[in-house]
């Protein structure tokens, strides 16, 4: 009873923030409306530690039926388990962090209440999306934050200069979702008729009639990872979050990194009482994660705009999660979630300070030793380069050698795989690290002396991230660390959950572990020391597009994917769309008409009439003529028959 | 049956009141008729019809759940356009009022009627005032356009005429219930030329592809009040004919025949309707092309019913009045401040009109069924029942879901959205604010408890199928 309250308080905080923002933000001073949010996100982060506190098992809390009819019964209801919780704390967590940086980076802007109505909105929209305890909850959560991502990637779109590409980017991140949004609502239709139910623990308490990889299943994991390619930005779905960044940096750490494209990974852990029994959507998964961990590290190696380097870094590491659902290994991948959820977070933060030093500056070639102007951004920005390389010992190292670990056990050539993908990362990550951060300044010496660090609000989430990008790898150690609170997580997420049976990490043997941790810190090390000599050293810096041959113009232009989609999708539907908008509905359908009715008018003789505009009014009485002839005589008919 | 004959005395009225007082005067009487309807309301039962009898063999009316619903939607309506068109020179006009309260009393009567041939003779009233209103106001340059909108309509209404006709000398029956329990199968194959002769009337004013040729040039060379009575309110009559009259009156034969070549033709206007939309430059004919798309598919589910499948259908009938009127609210507004719609020239109008700009991303997204506004259950409902019934069907009404996305966002994007290329646009006037709020409100309340429609219009159509099955199990 008392968690129902609390969970009611928690879903309703952001909600009270919106509607206040939304109606009177307007009117209230600018700290009013920042506090106002920040503290409702962060309400909500006391409830769910409240909800974490006290989990035990799945708890289900129905507030009222929403449709009640034979076969559709939905409900507005909400569980509570061991996932959901975690996921809160999650999006709730980061989410007071990033609404605290807001309040600093957003300080000059216009629209101040606006963003902060539109971030609670969000953080409502998804809190719906991970507390639900049905598919029909969550795809409200599901459409709501794709409409917030919208409303906030195109925040800007009165800018002068990149007005028209900032609305246009919000509308590509739209349409592309609700492609995915359509295998939502299939996957939603078949398990009513399968199922008819859409809880989740109804439909895995039926599972057991269900042969593995029968068609019924394969076709609803497909549908659903189809919605997840869109939100979580897989191929083919992904070539909307690079374009995502024109939203506030904000917007990009929280949404676009933190917590909504990690939808789709809670979408498949949620649903893997159905994934496991779908070997072929598994395959499907794994090699599709793996396409887009290669894909986006390559597009990353190339890229100048900070935001699209992390950007693309998002969607490689999303699809390493990926890879991770496909080999079955549900934990590991929400693991990696939380480390990601750090430290992206982290980057794109220190991202949002550097911008926000440089006065709206994003090209890394125009910046360079920035080291000693923004000391704090600099240092946390460090750490979570760091984390995100796998450098031993911290939070990412721990939640990538778990995913290498399963790929190592899955085969060789997933590994290695795996392993390009890893060294990428590294690279792209120092090579911005160093261009950002040291060598010389590049750009004019009036911008250096307007660069200055960022105040408090800002750099005190920079901290607390850096911290957790530091220690959460404590999570889920491994076991020849520590014996007996070693994979921790594994234990909390898979502790007394129905309709949830996470598969347990496989357990290497300890040489087999400790080879792959030395491998992996190698190639850290490695490339550290490399990109170092190479941009510091020597002093490289990167090249103006045009220069660029070979692979690095492939890297720079994205591999050319967005033209190929113009070409292949676009311009064809837009050409048939003209086609029949032009000739087949005015020139076929409606000209025949016209044809039709002439020929008719004139064996009427009514041409001249027609032309000298009498014929409306002719028209006119011909019609009342005839109405009150027939019903003169229906009249006549019905009263006196 | 003061809520049937008030809009026809205001209609009478409106010609002796003095010119100067026109506009108020329609305000009122509308205002008026809406509140004596929201009045009636609070002693109604769905469950329980109550019968108006004026004491004529044709004249009887019924209130029940489905047509007290049509009736305050239209007396809603029709208040929410005078309201909207307060301000323009066209409200002062006594002849407009007077043809638009006339046309009140039409739909009125359309949706109350509980007779077949009253109801034949209450459509084709409702003609009358809006062939005055196109003719007077429209912008028409030749007259081709509006003799299309009208040939097509007389035909419609012509083939409609034929069965009603026809079904009276079969049967001597007019009474709705007396014809639903009436088994009409019996008379074999001439059944489904009868609810042909209906099918065609209906298509036309929904209108259905590919009888749909008259709407966009109609549409876009209305003025915004008789475009905003055409889709908002006058199509309506043809969906409330097929729930009300043809499905009841041919369940059996004639609609195992007749559902899958209209499931067919709205799946091809769903997806004929949204590709035209997405190339088109002029604000009103996209969103004509956008309402064909979004009619196509509650036809089409239509075809398909359960008594769930109708609620739902009457839910995405009161969604798509809002929709349609707000949409061209925001048209009009444009081409009255600037003098034309053309998507290409306009830009940036967001920011020097923030209200305007907020209102209509409101009414966009409403159209877009994003969660918590009306449309989202409808939409969600009437594509399952498509895709229930065969799983392409099913993937071509889901193509709405991308497509109208794309033409929906650029319409908004490319007339607010940009740099801007205008430097006075007059905000929102009172009464235009109070149109946009009032819509928004609704539709974020249905969108909320969609329940409070669906559950006032089942017991209608329980009782209807309870009419249906006794009447074939009659057959049987």
């Amino acid at each position: 009873m008392a968690n129902d309250l609390i969970l009611l308080l928690l879903l309703s905080l952001p909600l009270i923030g919106f509607s206040i923002n939304g109606l009177l933000g307007k009117q209230l001073p600018k700290i009013v409306v920042g506090t106002l949010a920040t503290a409702s996100v962060f309400g909500a982060f006391l409830c769910a530690l409240v909800l974490f506190n006290n989990n035990h098992g799945t708890h289900l809390v129905t507030l009222f039926p929403v449709l009640d009819v034979a076969g559709m019964q939905l409900n507005a209801s909400f569980q509570l388990d061991s996932l959901s919780i975690w996921m809160t704390l999650i999006i709730t967590g980061i989410g007071s962090l990033i609404h605290l940086f807001s309040m600093g980076y957003m300080s000059h802007d216009e629209g101040y209440y606006k963003f902060f109505t539109y971030l609670n909105l969000f953080v409502f929209s998804m809190l719906l999306l991970v507390l639900g305890s049905n598919y029909f909850v969550l795809f409200f959560g599901w459409e709501g934050v794709g409409m917030c991502s919208y409303l906030l990637i195109g925040f800007h779109y009165n800018d002068a200069q990149k007005g028209i590409a900032n609305s246009l980017a919000a509308r590509k991140a739209f349409v592309m979702n609700r492609i995915g949004d359509v295998g939502l609502l299939f996957a939603l239709f078949m398990l009513l008729g399968h199922f008819g139910t859409l809880e989740y623990t109804k439909i895995a308490a039926q599972l057991g009639n269900n042969a593995t990889g029968s068609v019924a299943i394969t076709a609803i994991t497909l549908c659903l990872f189809l919605a997840a390619t869109g939100k979580s930005a897989q191929i083919p779905l992904f070539t909307w979050l690079p374009d995502a960044m024109a939203g506030p940096t904000p917007v990009s750490a929280l949404i676009h990194a933190a917590t909504m494209v990690t939808a789709g990974i809670y979408l498949t852990v949620r649903s893997n009482f159905l994934f496991q029994l779908a070997p072929t959507t598994n395959e499907i998964i794994l090699w599709i994660g793996i396409a887009t961990t290669l894909v986006a590290a390559f597009m990353a190696m190339r890229q100048n705009d900070i935001k699209k380097v992390l950007a693309y870094s998002t969607v490689s590491q999303l699809g390493l999660m990926f890879v991770a659902l496909g080999l079955g290994a549900y934990t590991v991948a929400l693991f990696h979630v939380t480390t990601h959820a750090f430290f992206k977070a982290l980057l794109f933060l220190g991202s949002g300070s550097v911008i926000h030093g440089m006065h709206e500056e994003q090209d890394i070639r125009k910046m360079g030793g920035l080291s000693k102007l923004m000391p704090i951004t600099h240092l946390t920005f460090l750490i979570g380069t760091l984390a995100i390389a796998g450098f031993p010992f911290l939070s990412g190292f721990y939640s990538k050698d778990e995913i290498l670990a399963h790929a190592f056990q899955h085969g060789m050539l997933v590994y290695s795989l795996l392993m390009i993908a890893v060294t990428m990362t590294a690279i792209y990550m120092f090579r911005l690290y160093f261009l950002t951060f040291h060598g010389k300044f590049r750009s004019t010496d009036e911008a250096k002396a307007h660069v200055h660090e960022s105040g408090l609000s800002m750099t005190l989430p920079l901290m607390v991230l850096a911290v957790l990008s530091i220690f959460g790898g404590a999570l889920n150690l491994p076991g020849i660390f520590l014996h007996k609170s070693a994979h921790w997580f594994d234990h909390y997420l898979t502790y007394g959950t129905k309709g949830l049976s996470l598969v347990k990490a496989e357990h290497l043997s300890a040489t087999n572990s400790i080879a792959l941790m030395c491998a992996a810190s190698a190639i850290a090390l490695g490339v550290l020391a490399w990109a170092y000599q190479t941009y510091v050293k020597k002093g490289n810096t990167a090249h103006s597009d045009e220069t660029l041959q070979g692979w690095e113009k492939l890297s720079n232009a994205k591999l050319y994917w967005d033209e190929a989609y113009a070409r292949l999708f676009v311009e064809p539907t837009s050409k048939v769309a003209g086609f029949i908008g032009t000739v087949l509905d005015v020139q076929i359908l409606r000209n025949g008409v016209y044809a039709l009715a002439d020929s008719l008018l004139s064996s009427a003789s009514l041409t001249k009439k027609w032309q000298n505009g009498y014929v409306g009014s002719y028209l006119f009485w011909m019609v009342i003529g005839m109405i009150a002839f027939i019903s003169y005589y229906i009249l006549k008919f019905a009263l006196w028959n | 049956m003061e809520l049937i004959l008030l809009p026809l005395i205001f209609s009478v009225l409106a010609f002796v009141i003095p010119a100067a007082y026109t506009r108020l005067f329609g305000l009122v009487a509308t205002g008026l008729t809406l509140l004596v309807s929201l009045f009636h309301l609070l002693g109604f039962h769905a469950t329980h019809p109550e019968q108006l009898d004026l004491g004529l063999k044709i004249g009887t009316f019924q209130l029940d759940g489905l047509s007290i619903l049509m009736l305050l939607l239209t007396n809603a309506i029709v208040f929410l356009i005078l309201l909207a068109n307060y301000a323009r020179s066209i409200s002062g006009e006594k002849l407009f009022t007077a043809m638009t309260l006339l046309m009140q009393f039409g739909l009125v009567g359309v949706f109350t009627t509980n007779d077949l041939i009253g109801f034949y003779i209450f459509w084709e009233l409702t003609l009358i005032p809006i062939f005055f209103i196109l003719y007077w106001y429209g912008n028409f340059d030749n007259k081709r356009s509006l003799m299309q909108f009208f040939l097509y309509t007389l035909f419609g209404s012509l083939a409609m005429l034929v069965s009603v006709v026809a079904i009276f000398l079969l049967t001597k029956e007019s009474n709705w219930e007396a014809l639903v329990s009436a088994d009409l199968s019996s008379i074999g194959s001439a059944s489904i030329w009868l609810m042909g002769g209906f099918l065609l009337a209906f298509a036309v004013k929904i209108p259905l592809f590919p009888f749909h040729t008259w709407q966009a040039e109609t549409y876009t060379k209305a003025p915004v009040a008789g475009t905003m009575l055409l889709s908002a309110l006058m199509l309506k009559m043809a969906l409330f004919g097929m729930l009300k009259w043809m499905i009841p009156l041919f369940d059996g034969m004639a609609l195992d025949f007749w559902r899958w070549p209209v499931v067919v033709l709205g799946c091809i206007g769903i997806v004929y309707g949204a590709l035209i939309a997405l190339k088109q430059n002029d604000l009103k004919t996209l969103f004509a092309y956008a309402s064909l798309s979004h009619l196509g598919l509650i036809a089409a589910a239509l075809m398909i019913g359960s008594t769930f499948i109708y609620s739902s259908v009457m839910l995405q009938v009161v969604n798509h009045s809002i929709v349609a009127l707000g949409l061209f609210l925001a048209a009009g507004i444009i081409e009255q401040r600037l003098g034309h719609r053309n998507l290409d020239q306009l830009g940036g109008i967001a920011k020097v009109a923030p209200r305007f700009g907020f209102w209509f991303a409101v009414l966009t997204f409403v159209g877009l069924s994003v969660p918590f506004t009306a449309g989202f259950i409808g939409e969600f409902v009437l594509i399952k029942s498509l895709f229930d019934v065969h799983n392409l069907t099913g993937v071509i009404a889901a193509s709405t879901l991308v497509l109208g996305a794309v033409y929906m966002l650029r319409a908004y994007q490319n007339s607010m959205f940009g740099p801007s290329t205008v430097t006075s646009f007059q905000d929102l006037h009172w009464n235009e604010l109070l149109v946009f709020a009032i819509l928004g409100i609704a539709a974020i309340y249905f969108g909320l408890s969609p329940k409070c429609i669906l559950d006032f219009v089942s017991p209608t159509f329980d009782h209807m199928q309870q009419l249906m099955n006794s009447s074939a199990n009659a057959a049987l």
